[in-house]
């Protein structure tokens, strides 16, 4: 197990290598010159020439990304060009927040889903069935800026049952608690969509194998049946689904924070890259990145557990 | 069975979620006395030297404070941190006396040392300021003894006191801004306001406190401190219609950034008070860049003013809730020549039309104007956006009928600065806050301040010896008059084509007590000393 993992851990170094260079490269191409957001509207363009010497900006592309590359390894992510602070203090004040939000929405909409997943499995072809499929398509089809202004719109702004506008502390507070309520709703329901389908497939598969027959055979109550045998086995194909959905939870965390104001991460990044804030941009892009490949290699690791045929190849 | 065993998985999820929800729904208690003030954008740090945004202004006048006040009507001056000053005779020494007992937040007393200390930290190169010009042309500023402070300058200066009530004039605490350094006004901040620096988390919020031994406000408000509310949060909600919701919802409760479009129904909301200054001293226009060849005829440029319907477009785009502009700067502007009141710009579309055909601009068969083969198509550079994007549709919209075929080319915020500091457009959309005649004709008309912010490259000897006359004189009719005349001129040249006045609109829960509107620097809350619960 401990050699798959630094296996996989090996393997993600080249991976963050390349999201470093892409994120560089392509905020090179966002439109944007920060030494005049730094300079003023006023600033004459010595002023600003300046300024962008004394950011290095005047060097070529490849020097800068490299000389950034060496600051990173030596843990300097660099300052902010718009406020001054650390990096690395501002993407330790957001991480939190989006960790927060993504548990949020896991908690909920994964039990859910495979619930609504296996209900369908079992009721095949029955009207149950029809309605939680419909409703998982209509999660997946459904962009989630639509849903989380439609839920703005009716449990924020109609009804006035719950705030919208950013975290209102910590969650095990009731403020934080009412205030995370509709971003984690936003979020999870395009997660519960896919989850639902693919635990519904898995089940139904397991429910025709030998050994479930053999369960039933042998008398074991259906629930037992279902959930112990069935279930347990259609898990592996979710988990896999639920740990790469959760690295897409995190592009749709953008979209859910900035929506709801929600101070983490994907806002940190949406307000940097508009501000050509480029040291913060790409600090949050990397940590975004770093995020996928830790849940992946969580992923890996809890396969290798469900299924030990995995560490074995 | 199977269906049994279902049921009871799924009344169990069922009943998870029915309390997560329930405990969601439980009213929580806000922190009483605590108000949430929701804005577009933030500011990039708040020191008054080095920050220009409105969004730092907002902030720092709040925890810290000027030397005079401006009163509501944005023309007098009202004492400050001063609670009476002398001018000399030649106009060239101000003398302020301060107030006594004077605290700043962290509780040091503070002197005319500080005083002094906040206004040179302004006008040195070292802090490069980019509005250190406002300080006007100083001798020196000293400390004659702990309460008294004596501003010479070299020339006279007539909008001196004006430029001394902005956030850029506050009192700071030398020792918080060396302990602090390049953190200071992003980490912490020590100023003598009605409100106090707790923390600010860039992008998110900014939290200010109460200052409780606050009781030297101005004396435009009936509380002159402490103020009424234990705690204020700034808070950044980029959505326009989420920050609309914020407000009708009561998770804000004032705030003057919401659409134009959600005025009425905020105004048809028996919770909410929508409440509008007098005067509107936030102007938008669209300058001429004079010597490119496209728009370097007087002719050509008189017939884009007068094409442009102002009135439609504070109509149609703005829902008649701003000021059509028929002049550069506000009517209510302190220093407003009145003999220009019947010199207005107005809209003349076949007078325009008669102009470029006497230039010898002929309409063609596709509706556009050509000379020597060459089509009237002056390129306007602007800002990406929803405002600037519609204000320059509109006004294409308007030269099209009169053959000039507008070629908008719109950029991002972040490099459309950068864009407008070149030569290579015709047009250009800006706007800008002002208090007075002065104030706007002096930062866009000087010769020396092109080609920013000067970006039309208006050189004119005439208007410069007239600016200085302005900024010189020691009575206001001479001031009035000849910024008077330059505003004729620049009219005359048609320089800019002016679009409209933003007027100052707050919109807050009846829970709170009505807020006058303050205009200054376009800062509607000003000092918020009168913000409190009913």
């Amino acid at each position: 197990m401990a050699q798959h993992v630094l296996y996989r851990l090996l393997l993600a170094v080249p991976v963050l290598f390349g999201v470093l260079l892409l994120g560089f490269l392509l905020l090179q191409l966002v439109p944007g010159d920060p030494a005049t957001v730094i300079a003023g509207p006023m600033a004459p363009p010595a002023v600003i020439e300046e300024i962008r010497r004394e950011l290095g900006l005047d060097k070529p592309v490849i020097v800068q990304f490299f000389l950034y590359l060496v600051r990173v390894l030596q843990g300097d992510l660099g300052h902010s060009l718009i406020s001054n602070t650390s990096v690395i203090e501002e993407l330790a004040a957001a991480v939190g927040p989006t960790v927060e939000l993504m548990v949020a929405c896991l908690v909920w909409s994964v039990p859910l889903g495979i619930a609504m997943g296996t209900v369908a499995a079992v009721r095949q072809g029955g009207l149950l069935d029809r309605v939680i499929m419909a409703f998982s398509v209509a999660g997946v089809s459904m962009p989630i800026f639509f849903i989380g202004l439609l839920l703005m719109q009716y449990f924020g702004f109609v009804w006035q049952l719950l705030p919208f506008i950013g975290r209102g502390g910590p969650l095990w507070s009731i403020d934080g608690l009412r205030h995370i309520v509709l971003p984690a709703v936003s979020l999870g329901l395009i997660f519960i969509g896919p989850v639902a389908r693919m635990t519904r497939t898995a089940v139904l598969e397991v429910l025709r194998a030998d050994h479930v027959r053999t369960a039933r055979a042998k008398g074991l109550r259906e629930k037992t049946v279902v959930l112990k045998h069935a279930l347990r086995n259609a898990l592996i194909p979710v988990v896999t689904l639920v740990g790469l959905q959760a690295g897409y939870l995190l592009g749709g965390a953008v979209v859910t924070e900035s929506i709801y104001s929600w101070p983490g991460v994907g806002r940190l990044a949406v307000g940097a890259i508009l501000s050509s804030d480029f040291p913060l941009a790409q600090g949050a892009i990397m940590v975004l990145a770093l995020a996928f490949i830790i849940i992946n290699l969580i992923v890996d690791v809890l396969y290798a557990v469900l299924d030990p045929r995995v560490q074995r190849s | 069975m199977a269906t049994t065993a279902l049921k009871a998985t799924a009344r169990r999820l069922l009943a998870g979620g029915v309390c997560l929800a329930a405990a969601g729904l439980v009213a929580a208690p806000a922190l009483a006395q605590s108000i949430t003030v929701v804005r577009e954008v933030d500011s990039d740090r708040y020191d008054p030297h080095r920050s220009t945004a409105r969004a730092a202004s907002e902030v720092l006048f709040m925890v810290a404070d000027t030397l005079v006040s401006l009163d509501y009507d944005m023309q007098t001056v009202k004492p400050g941190l001063a609670e009476r000053w002398e001018v000399s005779d030649d106009g060239k020494t101000y003398t302020f006396h301060l107030k006594d007992g004077v605290k700043f937040c962290d509780g040091k007393k503070m002197t005319a040392a500080d005083v002094v200390y906040s206004l040179k930290r302004w006008i040195d190169p070292a802090t490069k300021s980019p509005v250190a010009w406002r300080a006007g042309e100083v001798e020196d500023i000293v400390a004659v003894d702990d309460r008294t402070v004596e501003y010479r300058l070299k020339a006279p200066f007539s909008e001196l006191l004006y430029q001394l009530t902005q956030s850029f004039a506050v009192v700071i605490d030398q020792a918080t801004v060396e302990k602090l350094g390049g953190d200071f006004g992003v980490k912490g901040f020590n100023g003598t306001g009605p409100y106090c620096w707790v923390e600010w988390r860039p992008r998110n919020d900014l939290k200010l406190a109460r200052n409780p031994d606050y009781n030297w406000g101005p004396p435009i408000y009936e509380n002159t401190g402490p103020a009424q509310v234990e705690e204020i949060v700034w808070k950044i909600v980029p959505e326009e219609n989420t920050r609309m919701a914020a407000v009708a919802t009561g998770q804000s409760e004032i705030t003057q950034y919401v659409p134009y479009s959600t005025l009425n129904t905020l105004r048809a909301n028996p919770q909410l008070l929508v409440s509008q200054s007098d005067a509107a001293f936030w102007t938008y226009f669209a300058g001429f860049k004079i010597d490119r060849e496209m728009v370097s005829e007087e002719a050509v440029r008189q017939a884009m003013v007068l094409a442009v319907d102002q009135d439609a477009i504070a109509e149609n785009l703005y829902f008649g809730e701003v000021e059509p502009a028929h002049s550069y700067i506000s009517q209510a502007a302190l220093d407003w020549d009145k003999d220009l009141d019947d010199k207005l710009i107005r809209t003349d579309v076949e007078k325009a039309g008669k102009l470029l055909d006497e230039a010898g601009w002929k309409m063609e068969s596709d509706g556009f104007r050509y000379k020597n083969g060459k089509k009237l198509s002056p390129v306007a550079y602007s800002f990406a956006g929803s405002t600037w994007q519609k204000l320059m549709e509109a006004m294409q919209g308007d030269l099209r009928k009169v053959g000039v075929d507008l070629d908008i080319q719109a950029f991002d915020a972040t490099i459309a600065w950068g864009k407008m500091a070149t030569q290579e457009f015709d047009v250009f959309g800006m706007s800008y806050p002002y208090i007075s005649a002065g104030d706007a004709l002096n930062l866009y008309f000087r010769s020396a301040n092109t080609p920013t912010p000067n970006r039309m490259n208006w050189k004119d000897p005439e208007t410069d010896e007239l600016l200085d006359r302005g900024k010189a004189a020691l009575d206001p009719e001479t001031r009035a008059q000849a910024y008077g005349k330059v505003l004729e001129k620049v009219h005359q040249a048609a320089v800019w084509i002016p679009l409209y006045h933003e007027p100052m609109k707050l919109v807050q829960t009846k829970k709170l007590a009505p807020v006058k509107p303050h205009n200054i620097y376009g800062c509607g809350l000003y000092k918020g000393l009168d913000i409190k619960f009913q």
